[in-house]
């Protein structure tokens, strides 16, 4: 080999790992599980606006912990005061929201157009007279002082029923020293809205930093401890675990790697050689999914582990195979076909889970066919370029002549299990136990205990839960609130019968125009409002210019304009509304969320929507739904997969005898595996099936070595050698991953750890008794 | 030296002497009250208010029991009945409609029952945190203005004043921050 030959092949490596080097670093890694929503349903596509977008994600719960309960409640005060400064939030609540003095006189001025009380009767004498006694005993109370000051514009009373309205909406915490705190009293709780929706990681960071600070500046000097959850928060602390979850999992997996090929091949060279196919994946990998997708999904970063793990197999079956008298680049071209082919599975494993309808599956699928492709051809290419032609590893340990009893064929052994897979096969469907996990939560690289802080939080607050609610779609807001006027007598007389306990709604607030025309005609003209009032004040003690003010505002409110979205824009009264009505991408979208409600199926059937416009969505019936959906495409993805596998195997091998002995074992390995998940009490999630395909794979490359017609038995030593280092590699690792408190890691590393046990143990007492008793 | 200037030094001198007998007989009438375990008593109430021609009375019943109980239960014109017990406040009115709410989780209302249940307890602390307290008189014949600390409860309370002999309360009047008062006289049952 002449000199820039030999060079010229490292050259080219380095300058392409340097190039995904530099593609990698300028993508962003993102958190965003809508990733994983199909992109082909209607009430899906409202779900991922939700998901993404929606009131409840942009909630942040904020749990004021320790310290007295004074220093809470001071500390809560301080903190809303300085979170309602800050234009990232659009509403902070404490328990203390009770309007700025400018929204009251808005509310006020107001009253007669947005309050419901507001009817025919409202008006005459009899009613008047009513209001006016019920006033005179307020007077009369001891804590008439407060309220006094509203009543001689309004005798009626209708800003209390306005201030009633925005002071309920859904259940409020109880509250002590004037704030919101848990029912034990142990935490003060605040409510808090970004601008920004829940999936904006950027912005999520910043406001969560913002949090901090404030939260620093307002219990200094104090014991508190600060608590935060909600959809935001749990996505940046999601990719804060994960990005350090995998990081540490990686450098332990790493170093248990560069241990198992000291102490194997007894060489410093193979431990940097070996690394240099797993180095090129990682970087080929992510290069690949960034240029295509422009991000990385956490997931599919945590994900990468599992290509890091299988790599290695690939140096392992050169290193064990070396033998005196016979250059790397000899033995390379000898394994080959096999180590092409085993490659090849893979591959076309992955291909299955790549589809434009699921972007979360492809990036895992792309991530792993790049990685894979760049792993083979660096051993294959670069690592003879590097070596000298007759080098090999100086003592392989663990080679020996032991090894011949164990590839004795047992043909025995082999029927036994498979007759027990079988066995296992009939049991299962028997007996269907639950096998799988519909619940999203389980998709979440959230781990366990800030998920029970946030239902902690979510508990003691009563805060919406992402649960149920009812969508409106309308061409414009007018027709969204004219359709929630009509929805919300319906769920008024729902909550009469119990069926729930309450639910908000914009128009509650914000009445529709429609509405408020109409109020406008009921209200009395001056010369008869003025004759109903003098005539309901007689014998009542009231001095008679006093209700001067209250003629003037009905006459003026006869004829103003009637009160619009916008004209509450950037107040807190246009926040709240903000939440529950909001232009979409196909006109307006009100929302009505609902609380306590008794059985979500019977109330979705019974919606009178016959227009259509209005859908229930149980978003937890319905993620569980989509999950379900989205599970039953990756199985059958999962199918194709496999399919492809035998179809490339038979392409390969050209002989259905030969393709039988390399593909049982797998699928008798596929059983066990999921037989031993299942007595584990998992049940199997998107990431098992992943992981599946995987063991697929190496199972089929266990079953194709271990088939291999090779008849110098001192060959098959040396695939015995290599595959007993990939599977004990691949068992440290995944060993590893299985024990990590994130749920995908943990599901991954369970399922190949097992897998890859019972693929070496299937491939061993199957493959080769197979190929021998049928030839 | 003239006369003004003597007057002057008396005062001065005497000045904080007063002050401290003022002190001393706020702690007398405070343990007077402090001792006084039950309370049972008649109460007329008088409203001036600016809305209306004519004040508004209305009678009823007092209850106490130290350190934390008390209740007011108004009789005429219509059946009203507040209790306090501890932080809970609990409203009936006479339509049968009942409130229960907790004074912590209302300052504006608290400052207004602390002035009758802390002084009638003898709480001087409790009193002190709402209140600037200036006493009166003497232990027989005693009188406390209380003015609001909290800003947001001096925009609607000027003062609460509270007439009394020995252990017990004679007249609470309420001067409303927009010129409103009341005036409840207390009389043994």
């Amino acid at each position: 080999m002449t000199w820039p030959r030999r060079w010229s092949i490292p050259l080219l490596w380095l300058l392409a790992a340097l190039l995904c080097g530099a593609i990698v670093l300028k993508t962003p890694v993102v958190a965003d599980l809508t990733l994983f929503v199909p992109r082909d349903d209607p009430v899906a596509e409202l779900l991922l606006e939700q998901l993404r977008s929606g009131p409840t994600t942009r909630l942040i719960l904020i749990g004021l912990a320790g310290g007295s309960e004074s220093d809470r409640a001071v500390a809560s005060r301080a903190l809303a005061d300085r979170l309602r400064a800050d234009h990232r939030f659009s509403r902070v609540a404490n328990g203390d929201d009770t309007l700025p003095e400018t929204e009251l006189r808005t509310l006020f001025a107001q009253r007669y157009l947005l309050s419901p009380t507001v009817d025919p009767q409202r008006f005459s004498v009899d009613a008047l007279r009513t209001a006016l006694q019920q006033r005179l005993r307020e007077l009369q109370s001891p804590l008439s002082v407060v309220q006094k000051r509203w009543l001689p514009a309004d005798p009626t009373g209708e800003m209390l029923t306005l201030l009633r309205i925005w002071q309920g909406g859904l259940r409020a915490p109880a509250k002590r020293l004037g704030v919101w705190f848990a029912p034990n009293g142990d935490r003060a709780l605040l409510l808090a809205e970004t601008r920004a929706s829940g999936y904006d990681l950027a912005a999520q960071r910043q406001v969560v930093t913002a949090i901090r600070a404030a939260f620093a500046a307002a219990s200094a000097g104090t014991p508190i401890r600060l608590e935060m959850s909600g959809p935001g928060v749990l996505a940046t602390l999601a990719e804060d675990t994960v990005r350090s979850e995998a990081e540490w999992l990686s450098v332990l997996a790493g170093l248990a790697m560069i241990s198992i090929l000291l102490l194997v091949y007894r060489s410093v060279r193979t431990v940097w050689l070996g690394a240099l196919p797993m180095l090129a994946a990682l970087l080929a990998g992510a290069a690949t999914v960034g240029l295509l997708f422009g991000q990385l999904y956490a997931l599919t970063f945590a994900f990468s582990m599992t290509v890091l793990g299988e790599t290695l197999d690939y140096p392992s079956y050169l290193f064990s195979h070396r033998r005196a008298g016979e250059t790397v680049t000899a033995t390379l071209i000898q394994l080959w076909p096999t180590m092409r082919l085993c490659a090849a599975t893979t591959l076309l494993g992955c291909l299955a889970m790549v589809t434009p309808a699921m972007p979360g599956l492809s990036q895992l699928g792309l991530f792993t066919m790049a990685g894979i492709v760049a792993a083979v051809a660096t051993t294959r290419w670069l690592l003879p370029a590097l070596t000298p032609a007759d080098w090999r590893p100086p003592r392989p340990i663990g080679s020996g002549a032991w090894m011949d009893t164990l590839l004795i064929p047992r043909p025995r052994l082999a029927l036994t299990i498979g007759g027990g897979a079988l066995l296992i096969l009939l049991m299962l469907a028997l007996t269907a136990p639950p096998l799988w996990e519909d619940d999203i939560a389980a998709l979440s690289p959230i781990p366990r205990p800030l998920l029970q802080l946030d239902q902690q939080l979510r508990a003691d607050l009563g805060a919406p839960e992402v649960g149920q609610l009812i969508a409106i779609t309308a061409p414009d807001a007018e027709t969204a609130l004219q359709r929630s006027e009509t929805l919300a007598r319906w769920l008024d007389a729902r909550q009469a019968e119990g069926l729930l306990d309450g639910y908000d709604a914009a128009a509650r607030y914000l009445p529709s125009q429609a509405r408020q025309h109409q109020r406008q005609a009921q209200l009395p003209d001056p010369a008869r409002l003025a004759e109903n009032l003098q005539t309901a004040m007689a014998e009542l003690p009231f001095k008679p210019d006093l209700f001067a003010p209250f003629l003037a505002a009905v006459a003026a409110a006869r004829n103003a304009a009637p009160v619009q979205p916008d004209d509450w824009r950037g107040t807190l009264l246009g926040a709240r509304i903000g939440l529950l009505l909001s232009p979409s991408a196909h006109g307006w979208t009100a929302l009505l969320p609902l609380s306590g409600v008794r059985d979500p199926q019977a109330l979705a059937a019974a919606l009178p929507a016959a227009d259509g416009s209005a859908i229930y969505l149980d978003l937890r019936a319905e993620t569980s739904r989509l999950a379900a959906d989205f599970r039953a495409t990756a199985l059958q993805r999962f199918a194709v997969g496999a399919a492809l596998i035998v179809a490339v195997v038979w392409w390969g091998l050209r002989a259905w005898r030969a393709v039988a002995a390399a593909l049982t074992p797998a699928v008798i390995a596929l059983i066990f595996t999921v037989a031993l998940l299942l007595g584990l009490g998992e049940r199997l999630s998107l990431f098992h099936l992943v992981a599946l395909l995987l063991v697929l794979g190496i199972g089929v490359d266990y079953g194709l070595f271990f088939s291999r017609p090779v008849a110098d038995p001192l060959l098959r030593r040396h695939t015995l050698h290599a595959l007993l280092v990939c599977c004990g590699s691949a068992l440290t690792v995944f060993a590893m991953l299985s024990v990590s408190a994130l749920p995908a890691l943990h599901a991954i590393g369970l399922t190949v750890s097992l897998g890859v046990a019972a693929s070496f143990i299937a491939a061993l007492a199957a493959a080769r008794p197979m190929i021998e008793t049928m030839s | 030296m003239n006369r003004g200037l003597w007057w002057l030094l008396w005062w001065l001198l005497c000045w904080p002497l007063a002050a401290g007998a003022a002190d001393d007989t706020l702690t007398t009438v405070m343990q007077r009250l402090a001792e006084v375990k039950t309370v049972e008593a008649h109460f007329q109430e008088e409203k001036t208010l600016a809305m209306l021609q004519q004040p508004l009375h209305s009678s009823g019943e007092l209850y106490y029991r130290a350190p934390a109980y008390l209740r007011k239960r108004t009789l005429q014109p219509q059946p009203e009945d507040y209790t306090v017990d501890g932080d809970w406040l609990t409203v009936e009115m006479a339509d049968g409609g009942r409130r229960d709410l907790a004074l912590s989780g209302h300052p504006q209302i608290q400052p207004f029952v602390e002035a009758m249940r802390a002084t009638q307890a003898g709480d001087r602390a409790t009193l002190e945190r709402f209140y600037q307290v200036d006493c009166a008189g003497d232990a027989a014949h005693w009188q406390l203005r209380l003015t609001p600390r909290d800003p947001m409860a001096t925009r609607y309370l000027t003062a609460i004043v509270i007439q009394g002999r020995h252990g017990w309360i004679d007249r609470i009047e309420t001067l409303e921050a927009d010129g409103d008062r009341s005036l409840m006289t207390v009389t043994p049952r």
